[in-house]
């Protein structure tokens, strides 16, 4: 039945196999007709749902609530969803992209082919996105991701504004609100308006650090001095010749692109050279409570972009649950910390719900593409519409600045100290320049 | 006590019925497109294009001795190749195949000049470092994307075949046919001349340079030829995942280690043992690899038992006990007359 989405894309192309399958599958029809008598409202098949995400590997900490959040979601969906009258049961089949863009290509191509997923969902970087999103374009299969700036995700496909894609689609914020946010932090405090920046080499760090659509013109024209130091090859180990240039020219505020590990060695490097900026304001580096934890106290007082947190004034559309009330039940499940993940993997599933229980013919895939263009949704990261976007796939998501401070129940809270550019997200503290210890 | 007239054969029984199997087998793979699903081709595909990897390291390394840990810069070069020529420069992808494969061929021979001046663990490095400048450059390409790598635009995916199923018919003949060839070439050598010397040279290389085997000579072809193989390999690997990034074209994990364990388990220094070795692989990926880091663990283990427990591969360890060959290879002194 499903083979019929190939048809759809090239309605010529009906090859004996197909044929003969039809035929029997008509067959198993006949003879099973009589025992489905009577359960006419009662769907034919199960809807099937693809989750690509890093559960293994290095990025693997933005997976490290699926489980938990699967878990809600698979409640909450409970013996099916009702689509055009009929009821269908759900299954969401997860897999593992051991944080590795081939892999990520594979088991997509294999959900597509094999599983015949009627709508695929991945998040988490632009190494599990893009490839992801590459096979269900070229497949024709309806494709929602989230987890990555939509700069990375559409430009680094080569994504085209004037036509966009045909088949995926994508939720989150974007670099231009980076700039509003990071700006914003950096005019709270009193500095001398030079921001040396790093760029990581890989597919968040080129996309951001674009010299056209990236952070440095939106930087320069808010004002700022832009002293730039590059892309750095990722898990390189010396920093040095960028220490010693942002240092010469007398950089108060420090941004980029960074991974955890990358990061740590590069702060490490800044206390040895004794380079102390007021401000140290870096992207992708600080969103984990581990990360912070590496970094012991002199994590306290770097600040990030924040996308999602428990004070986030946002309902889930499918559970009903807070921001807060969906963290709260994250660390009494794990006994871990809350993390920004959390609300980005839930507004995924809910959102694609949304939008098959709008789908008129869930066996017509461009039917699933018409509700997807049509979303507009409240979820647990804030409002969801394709209808506005920057470019014709992305929608953006609320982003406001965050300052990582000492906690009262965990080591390191990361907490609001920015929300210039949504305000309806309540700041929690104030912007503080680093304090360092003698 | 009579002395029997010995006769020297290839063929033998086994070999025989081998080659009925291996027709057989040809056979149904090359009418796979009217019965297979589509996912069934994806995944022969995929067995194919790390068959075809494990038969080109086998050769290279079981053969010729040279143990490369730097496949993966032909792999990623085919990859690269592909991207360039055909969203840069418009040639249709399947026809990138063969130009990227001569271009690798040709590149490989400065490498080959360069490396063939180290010895054993020397050249292994070595050849991971050549693979390691080779990514490093990739990341400096933007046009290409850089670091952040690049998708093969819809478009040029789809100029393969309009529908999916189409498309990977249209992959799926290209790769059979590529592995086919590479084996009947690997087969082909190792019964020529140059086999020969490539055997005494697996058995000793002193010994095969002191009976006038030109080592370097028969070693060089080896590597162009490995390189030309590897990377029309690579250029199909890529058209398959739609996306290319330094670290996955360039990845030692995914295009090296993973062929050595294939090659290692099935018996290095045999022609069936790679393909065997490939199939056991793909056996336990299917079965297991939703396991996440498990499945990891039991990958090496299996590794570790057959290196420990069949040093000579699972195909080793068929061949000497049961005395069979699927391929007349192997020379065999038998008696002409029973007594």
């Amino acid at each position: 039945m499903a083979q019929g989405k190939w048809s759809l894309s090239s309605p010529t192309a009906i090859s004996r196999r197909r044929a003969v399958q039809g035929l029997a599958l008509a067959g198993a029809g006949a003879i099973a007709a009589p025992a489905l008598i009577g359960r006419a409202l009662a769907a034919s098949r199960t809807i099937k749902l693809g989750f690509v995400s890093p559960e293994s590997g290095p990025i693997a900490s933005f997976g490290s609530a699926d489980e938990f959040i699967l878990a809600g979601v698979r409640k909450a969906i409970g013996d099916g969803i009702i689509v055009g009258g009929v009821k269908y049961p759900v299954e969401i089949l997860v897999r593992d992209s051991q944080s590795n863009p081939s892999r990520a290509a594979e088991v997509a191509a294999e959900l597509i082919t094999k599983e015949k997923i009627d709508l695929m969902l991945a998040s988490s970087t632009a190494d599990t996105v893009n490839p992801v999103a590459d096979q269900c374009e070229v497949n024709g299969v309806p494709c929602i991701t989230t987890d990555t700036p939509w700069d990375a995700f559409f430009f680094g496909r080569g994504g085209d504004p004037a036509k966009g894609f045909d088949w995926t689609y994508h939720f989150f914020w974007g670099v231009g609100q980076i700039v509003e946010t990071f700006t914003g932090l950096w005019n709270a405090i009193e500095t001398n308006k030079t921001v040396g920046a790093l760029w990581s080499n890989d597919s968040d760090g080129v996309a951001v650090s674009n010299p056209v659509h990236g952070l440095p013109p939106g930087f320069i024209k808010a004002g700022f001095k832009l002293i730039d130091a590059g892309l750095f090859t990722p898990l390189s180990n010396d920093f040095t010749a960028q220490i010693t240039k942002l240092k010469a020219e007398k950089c108060d505020i420090v941004t980029g692109v960074f991974l955890p590990p990358d990061f740590a060695t590069f702060w490490a490097q800044c206390a040895q050279q004794g380079f102390k900026p007021k401000a140290v304001t870096v992207a992708k580096a600080l969103l984990f409570p581990a990360s912070v934890e590496a970094l012991g106290d002199r994590g306290v007082g770097l600040s990030s972009e924040e996308w999602w947190s428990p004070d986030h004034p946002f309902k889930s559309g499918l559970t009903g649950q807070s921001a807060a009330e969906l963290c709260a039940d994250f660390t009494k499940a794990t006994g871990k910390q809350w993390v920004q993940p959390i609300g980005f993997k839930h507004a995924l599933l809910e959102v694609a719900l949304d939008v098959l229980k709008r789908t008129k013919n869930v066996d017509d895939p461009g039917s699933i593409m018409e509700s997807i263009a049509a979303t507009d949704y409240q979820s647990i990261v804030g409002p969801v519409s394709w209808k506005k976007g920057p470019v014709k796939n992305c929608t953006t998501t609320p982003l406001v600045g965050g300052q990582w401070v000492k906690g009262k129940t965990s080591k390191y809270d990361i907490q609001i100290v920015n929300n210039a550019a949504y305000p309806g997200i309540a700041t929690v503290g104030k912007f503080q320049p680093i304090a360092y210890g003698s | 006590m009579t002395v029997a007239a010995l006769t020297i054969v290839r063929a033998t029984p086994s070999t025989r019925l081998g080659l009925v199997f291996i027709a057989s087998l040809v056979a149904g793979l090359l009418s796979a497109p009217l019965w297979a699903t589509t996912d069934a081709l994806r995944l022969l595909i995929d067995i194919f294009l790390y068959v075809a990897l494990a038969c080109l390291w086998n050769f290279l390394a079981g053969y010729a001795g040279l143990v490369s840990v730097g496949q993966q810069a032909f792999v990623g070069l085919g990859g690269y190749g592909l991207f360039a020529l055909s969203a840069k420069a418009g040639i249709p992808p399947l026809l990138c195949v063969p130009i990227v494969g001569l271009a690798a061929a040709l590149l490989s021979i400065p490498i080959a000049g360069l490396l063939f001046r180290l010895r054993g663990a020397y050249f292994a490095i070595g050849s991971w470092v050549v693979a390691e400048v080779f990514r490093l450059s990739a990341i400096l390409l933007t046009p290409l994307g850089g670091g952040s790598g690049m998708s093969l635009p819809a478009r040029i995916a789809q100029s393969v075949g309009r529908a999916p199923h189409d498309r990977f018919v249209a992959v799926y003949w290209t790769a059979l046919a590529l592995l086919l060839g590479i084996l009947v070439i690997i087969f082909l050598a190792l019964r020529s001349r140059t086999g020969l010397a490539l055997t005494a040279i697996r058995d000793n290389e002193l010994a095969a340079r002191s009976n006038g085997v030109n080592v370097g000579r028969t070693k060089l072809i080896v590597y162009v030829a490995t390189a030309f193989g590897t990377a029309m390999i690579g250029a199909l690997i890529f058209l398959q995942r739609l996306r290319i990034s330094p670290d996955a074209a360039f990845s030692v994990n995914d295009w090296t280690a993973l062929v050595i364990f294939m090659v290692v388990i099935g018996g290095l220094g045999s022609f069936e043992g790679p393909i065997l070795g490939a199939l056991i692989y793909f056996l336990l990926r299917e079965t297991l690899a939703n396991l996440g880091p498990t499945y990891l663990m039991v990958l090496g283990a299996v590794a570790i038992l057959v290196m420990l427990l069949a040093p000579r591969g699972l195909w080793g360890l068929v061949r000497s006990r049961w005395q069979i060959q699927l391929l007349p290879l192997q020379l065999r002194v038998i008696p002409l007359t029973k007594h």
